[in-house]
């Protein structure tokens, strides 16, 4: 599968790639992007099975990219990775399309509960 | 995680602390955070978020260079003679980001953070206008001084120095 992995943070990119590494889904094609808006284009030109997003980056927040995704029709499978979690915000992932929400700092055994039913 | 939770504690930063540390900076629990008294000198490296919204302030890291250094190679899987000036701003950044998010989400419905804001240069100054040191968790991780802290926008204006 294709991954696209969006945060600006190139630490949380590089992060994201070894826990995926360390939960063993290291087996993956990986593509970044730097922000929302950037994240919108690659998912048009690199197709992505999965995307892996931050929710609070410049241009183009998180939340705001998968509403654009899913007015486009796009649907592909598509999650959060993010250091802020209120419940108000689980809900407008959920309303929106997302998968699974998963908040920071986390661990390899956090990634493995969600993703093995995704990318298992 | 409530509308009308009260300010995070020192408590509440050594909880998320103690998240990150078993993640990102000590996952073998070798080397834990041990709490000790704020040093009387300045810290070189100073990390920020600010928060806006239902609640004012900011939330900062600040510690010495090789605290840093530390951090930076094991958010990075590198040695510390391997990190650069780019990489301990990089990760610091994104560690008072994961702090200040964390925070957040005990603070009122309504408030914003900021995205982060890194000094690593000896002798800057970080103000903080009319905010207050609300809490503070302060400790040494492999010899060197860390510190976290939350700043509330009140009347008074508070100054943290570097040097």
């Amino acid at each position: 599968m294709k991954i696209l992995i969006a945060d600006d943070s190139r630490v949380m990119r590089q992060i994201v790639t070894r826990t995926l590494r360390q939960a063993g889904f290291g087996g993956h094609d990986l593509v970044e992007a730097a922000d929302g808006k950037e994240a919108l284009a690659k998912v048009a030109t690199e197709k992505p099975d999965l995307v892996i997003s931050d929710w609070n980056m410049p241009e183009m927040t998180g939340i705001e990219l998968l509403q654009h995704l899913r007015a486009q029709g796009q649907q592909v499978k598509f999650g959060f990775v993010t250091s802020e979690c209120t419940p108000e915000m689980q809900q407008a992932a959920e309303a929106a399309g997302a998968l699974f929400f998963i908040t920071k700092p986390f661990t390899a055994e956090r990634f493995d509960e969600v993703f093995d039913p995704i990318l298992g | 995680m409530s509308t009308d939770a009260a300010a995070p504690t020192a408590a509440d930063l050594s909880e998320i602390t103690e998240q990150v540390w078993t993640s990102y900076l000590d996952p073998d629990g070798e080397h834990p955070l041990l709490v000790a008294p704020p040093v009387a000198g300045p810290d070189d490296v100073f990390a920020a978020v600010s928060i806006s919204g239902a609640w004012r302030g900011h939330v900062l890291v600040t510690c010495s260079p090789g605290a840093a250094r530390h951090a930076a190679a094991a958010f990075l899987a590198m040695e510390p003679g391997e990190v650069g000036e780019d990489d301990i701003a990089d990760v610091l950044g994104e560690l008072v980001n994961i702090i200040g998010g964390n925070v957040k989400s005990m603070l009122p419905t309504g408030s914003f953070i900021s995205l982060p804001h890194v000094t690593t240069n000896a002798g800057a100054r970080t103000h903080f206008p009319s905010a207050v040191q609300v809490c503070e968790l302060s400790g040494t991780w492999r010899g060197e001084h860390m510190s976290f802290s939350m700043w509330q926008s009140e009347g008074e204006r508070a100054e943290v120095r570097a040097a």
